[in-house]
């Protein structure tokens, strides 16, 4: 079955190739693969339940596809499906536990390597130019072999690591500089690396505990959430927690320019932007506040986005999607209007459901 | 690994056999036997009791699980062979069965369950496998079934020596080797033995460029038991056994060569038991010591490591009187526990136990008899509500017979439910289920069959999920969460026949029909199959022996919703192996046998992206003397 989906798609493209070399410039572009135009939502697969998986929303919602990456190619993706980069016509599909870059087309979702080799932990990778920058955990046991790995996304090889400290997680690129936000892997950190591609060197910036999603607001600004710490005693009772913040960073400067701060035991996530607006989550709500506030929003936007674990969250176009997870069953999207704020569709979306992105 | 014990099981099966029952008539007359499993047969009239003698099990030394999964109607979850191994009857968790030792209860104290693949089977006398509740006998996590692992000391009236090597070599480097020593004497007897297990265990992946990298094993058991008798009335018993088993654990497609974790166990159990006898009466007491400890490598080639760890202290008085008039028996268990358990993450707690118990047995004729029993617990940490069995058996007309039971059992929290570092949950209760079963059958000296229906009601079973608690939100916890009903159909059938006055042909089939269902979302609950069967044919001629042995694993889904989307695929394996006499001697035997494993290259999964081996051989050599 997946043989004949796979000779079916190459079929189906190559004859796309045909209709579009023939075709006239002044004639619509015609699709570049089953997966273009629409949601793309990846779920991290749960030990024995499943392994990681990406699921397809056409923009009209007319269809909702799961497995996509399964399907196209025959083969399972594994645990854990951290995170997925769309880059030019490909996507980086970035698995954990198994080591393992998976690279596909973007919009036909087949296979065109693996990068495996030096990989430890992979978390988020940026690409530049001809080059991909991987965040590694390394073993999770040492807190001293963390990684950016630098591979060249052609020929799927690596070429070299750069070490930096505990726990990186997201990785972006700006004005010649990889910013990594250290959310610290299984303990905790509260950095961010600059790495500045002509030499390697890596500098730091320290910010509140816990960084994970960033932005930047303009070239020379960088917008940063730290989540905050939860303190534990020795028999992991609750004994008190480090304040949340989400910073601004003056990129010349590498200093914090302004922050909103969160009161201590509050513990904000999932940050995206739109339209000069930041997106947040706490708990199962979303809070709106303007880009450049210096305080929290006192009310929120919406609530109970998810029953089980709002766990992944983007804005586009008016929308807010809410991934509900669940890390033992199906786990669903909600699609939120955000003129009306409003829920208006709920779909099926894969197994521990983590990102969203769009195609 | 698990191919070699298969091979090396089904061999030695057939060949044991013959020997056995030899040695059973001869032995008969002038032995005593301290037996192990008296008690479990006298409280079990009602229920349905497997009996895997030592021929099955030392053909099968590589691995329980898969002596088990061949043998029996129970489901191996196995990780890949080797790797971690759970079982469970009737459609229950892996912590709904409870696992003996000598008739003490063995699970972990920090995951509620037994590893499979950490117990040397091939060192033990004597494997039972009792479908259905037994809590009040065998304590928490008895709820689908109990398995128990007995040393038999026979106290015999010639002194007598006996010495048995098995040694068996098969695909990817497995070397499997157990010996045994068993002295009896009228006063006194001693059971030794010793196994040591390795594998490099890389067998290939079907359709894929991998191997099971990283799936290296190697164990090894000594178990010692002896036994005085003091005089008739009286008699000291000693159990004790170690274990140490040193495993990688193999990774999972894609990318296998990921996997680098590595564990290593530790089990050490010690058992006393003081038995006095005199006319109707019958006194037991018995003190134990059990440690046991786990280290976990996320890294095999560091030095960092997470562990637990546990000390157990056990004490228990058994008093039986025997009411000759009525046929009845009454007895009654104190039992006393302390343990203290611990792991990297968990600072050391301490639970004790105390519990009573009331059992009567009542032949009321030859044709009717029941039993009552119930137990009362207390916890330091919780309470437990109380259990109570009713069942009752009937052999109306020759060997038919007609069996019922119901029971109310229960599984106590674990140390992770409780304790786990920012995820435990103090307020939870304990498991439990209310379960009813009626069987039919019939019993002759050439076929035995039984077939039951099961219904296991349970409640409050201890579900991790995220935002089990309102107050940590995302954050995965243990809550009592749900319902499920399972019920079904698990039959057992066994025929023997002489065909040709030369050809002795032994059928076994066991199978299990489940229909476990989650009460709240009425889907079925994942991991569990519908049917799991199996088969074993074994046919004897002079100094050949041959046999089949197929299992059929159902398909099982993997999350709650039944999706179709993720389900492991149901397979069907089939092995085949010989054997040959080479010297049958009345106090020499030596035999050699072959099994060829999943004969058909079947590509399986028990575990998602864990790949089972295809074609696979082992040769095994017995000897007795």
């Amino acid at each position: 079955m997946k043989k004949i989906n796979f000779i079916f798609k190459t079929l189906f493209f190559a004859s796309i190739l045909v209709l579009v070399s023939c075709s006239d410039d002044a004639e619509p572009q015609e699709p570049r693969g089953d997966y273009e135009n629409g949601i793309i939502i990846s779920g991290e697969g749960a030990s024995a339940a499943a392994g990681g998986t990406i699921s397809f929303i056409s923009n009209d919602y007319a269809t909702v596809e799961s497995k996509i990456y399964n399907k196209v190619n025959g083969l399972d993706l594994g645990i854990f499906l951290q995170s997925m980069t769309l880059e030019g016509d490909n996507a980086y599909i970035v698995v954990d536990n198994q080591n393992t870059i998976s690279v596909v087309n973007r919009y036909t979702f087949q296979e065109l390597g693996k990068i495996t080799e030096e990989l430890s932990t992979p978390r988020y990778i940026t690409v530049v130019g001809n080059r991909g920058y991987v965040t590694n955990w390394g073993s999770t046991s040492d807190e001293t072999d963390d990684f950016i790995a630098v591979v060249d996304i052609n020929t799927f090889e690596f070429i070299e690591k750069i070490s930096v400290g505990n726990g990186p997680e997201r990785i972006a690129f700006n004005g010649g500089k990889l910013y990594v936000t250290h959310k610290g892997a299984f303990t905790n950190n509260n950095i961010v690396s600059v790495i500045n591609l002509s030499n390697n060197e890596v500098s730091t910036i320290t910010v509140k505990d816990r960084p994970d999603e960033m932005f930047f607001k303009s070239s020379t600004e960088l917008v940063v959430l730290s989540e905050g710490r939860t303190l534990y005693d020795s028999n992991f009772n609750v004994i008190g927690h480090t304040q949340a913040g989400i910073a601004t960073i003056n990129l010349q400067t590498n200093e914090v320019t302004s922050e909103i701060e969160f009161t201590e035991g509050i513990h904000p996530s999932l940050m995206d932007t739109l339209n000069g607006e930041l997106y947040y989550a706490i708990s199962n709500d979303v809070y709106k506040v303007g880009i450049n506030a210096t305080t929290p929003a006192t009310d929120e936007l919406l609530s109970d986005v998810a029953d089980i674990s709002f766990y992944g969250m983007a804005v586009k176009d008016g929308k807010l999607y809410a991934l509900d997870a669940s890390f033992s069953d199906i786990s669903k999207v909600n699609i939120f209007d955000l003129s009306s704020n409003e829920k208006t569709n709920t779909f099926d979306a894969p197994l521990g459901a983590s990102k969203i992105y769009f195609n | 690994m698990k191919q070699v014990l298969f091979w090396v099981i089904c061999f030695c099966c057939i060949f044991v056999k013959v020997n056995a029952q030899k040695d059973t008539i001869h032995n008969r007359l002038n032995e005593v036997v301290v037996q192990a499993n008296k008690r479990l047969l006298m409280n079990s009239k009602s229920l349905k009791v497997v009996n895997l003698n030592d021929s099955i099990i030392t053909n099968n030394l590589e691995s329980f699980t898969s002596l088990l999964r061949f043998n029996t109607a129970i489901y191996l979850r196995e990780h890949g062979v080797g790797g971690t191994s759970s079982a469970s009857f009737r459609g229950t968790s892996a912590s709904n069965t409870a696992v003996m030792w000598n008739g003490i209860n063995i699970n972990s104290i920090n995951n509620g369950q037994t590893g499979f693949n950490s117990l040397t089977v091939g060192l033990y006398d004597e494997l039972n496998v009792r479908s259905g509740g037994g809590s009040i006998e065998y304590g928490s996590g008895a709820i689908g079934g109990t398995i128990h692992l007995n040393d038999v000391l026979k106290f015999r009236e010639n002194k007598e020596f006996t010495n048995q090597i098995v040694s068996a070599v098969g695909s990817f480097s497995t070397i499997s080797s157990l010996y045994k020593l068993k002295y009896g004497s009228e006063k006194y007897t001693v059971n030794f033995g010793i196994s040591y297990n390795i594998s490099d265990n890389d067998y290939p992946f079907l359709n894929s460029d991998f191997r099971n990298s990283n799936g290296d094993y190697e164990n090894y058991a000594i178990n010692f038991s002896n036994a005085y008798r003091f005089s008739d009335e009286l008699v000291l018993q000693f159990f004790t056994t170690y274990f140490f088993g040193d495993r990688l654990l193999s990774g999972e497609l894609p990318n296998p060569t990921s996997a680098d974790d590595k564990y290593q166990d530790i089990n050490q159990r010690n058992l006393l038991s003081l038995e006095f006898k005199r006319n109707n009466f019958r006194l037991n007491t018995r003190v134990g010591y059990l440690f046991q400890k786990y280290k976990y490598f996320d890294n095999k080639d560091s030095e960092v490591f997470n562990f637990g760890s546990s000390n157990r202290l056990y004490t228990d008085i058994t008093a039986d009187y025997t009411f000759q008039k009525f046929n009845a028996t009454v007895t009654s268990n104190t039992r006393f526990e302390s343990v203290y358990g611990r792991t990297d993450q968990i600072t050391e707690r301490n639970r004790k136990e105390f519990s009573q118990s009331l059992i009567l047995n009542h032949k009321v004729k030859r044709s009717f008899s029941y039993d009552i029993k119930v137990r009362k617990d207390y916890n330091s940490d919780f309470d437990v509500p109380l259990s109570y069995a009713f069942g009752f058996k009937l052999t109306p007309y020759k060997g038919f017979f007609f069996r019922a039971n119901t029971s109310r059992n229960y599984r106590v929290p674990t140390y992770n439910d409780l304790f786990w570092p920012g995820q435990g949950n103090l307020n939870l209760i304990p498991e439990n289920s209310l379960q009813g079963e009626f069987g039919i059958g019939f019993k002759s000296n050439q076929l035995f069959i039984d077939v039951a229906y099961f219904n296991i009601n349970s409640k409050d079973k201890i579900i991790w999920t995220p935002n089990g608690d309102p107050n940590r939100p995302g954050i995965w916890t243990p809550i009592n969460l749900e319902e499920t009903t399972n019920q079904g159909v698990e039959l057992a059938a066994n025929y023997k026949r002489l065909f040709f006055n030369n050809i002795q042909t032994d059928l076994s089939v066991n199978y299990t029909y489940v229909d476990a269902i989650n009460e709240a979302t009425k889907t079925a609950i994942p991991f569990v199959p519908k049917h799991v069967a199996n088969t074993n044919i074994r046919m004897n001629y002079n100094r050949f022996s041959i046999f089949y042995q197929f299992l059929f694993n159902g398909k099982t889904y993997t999350t709650q919703s039944n999706s179709e989307d993720f389900v492991v695929d149901e397979f069907f394996i089939s092995n085949i192996g010989g054997s040959y006499n080479i010297l049958k001697r009345e106090k020499q035997n030596l035999s050699i046998g072959f099994k060829m494993n999943n004969i058909l290259n079947e590509d399986y999964t028990i575990i998602r992206a864990r790949p089972m081996p295809g074609i696979n051989y082992n040769f095994n050599v017995n000897y007795k003397f």
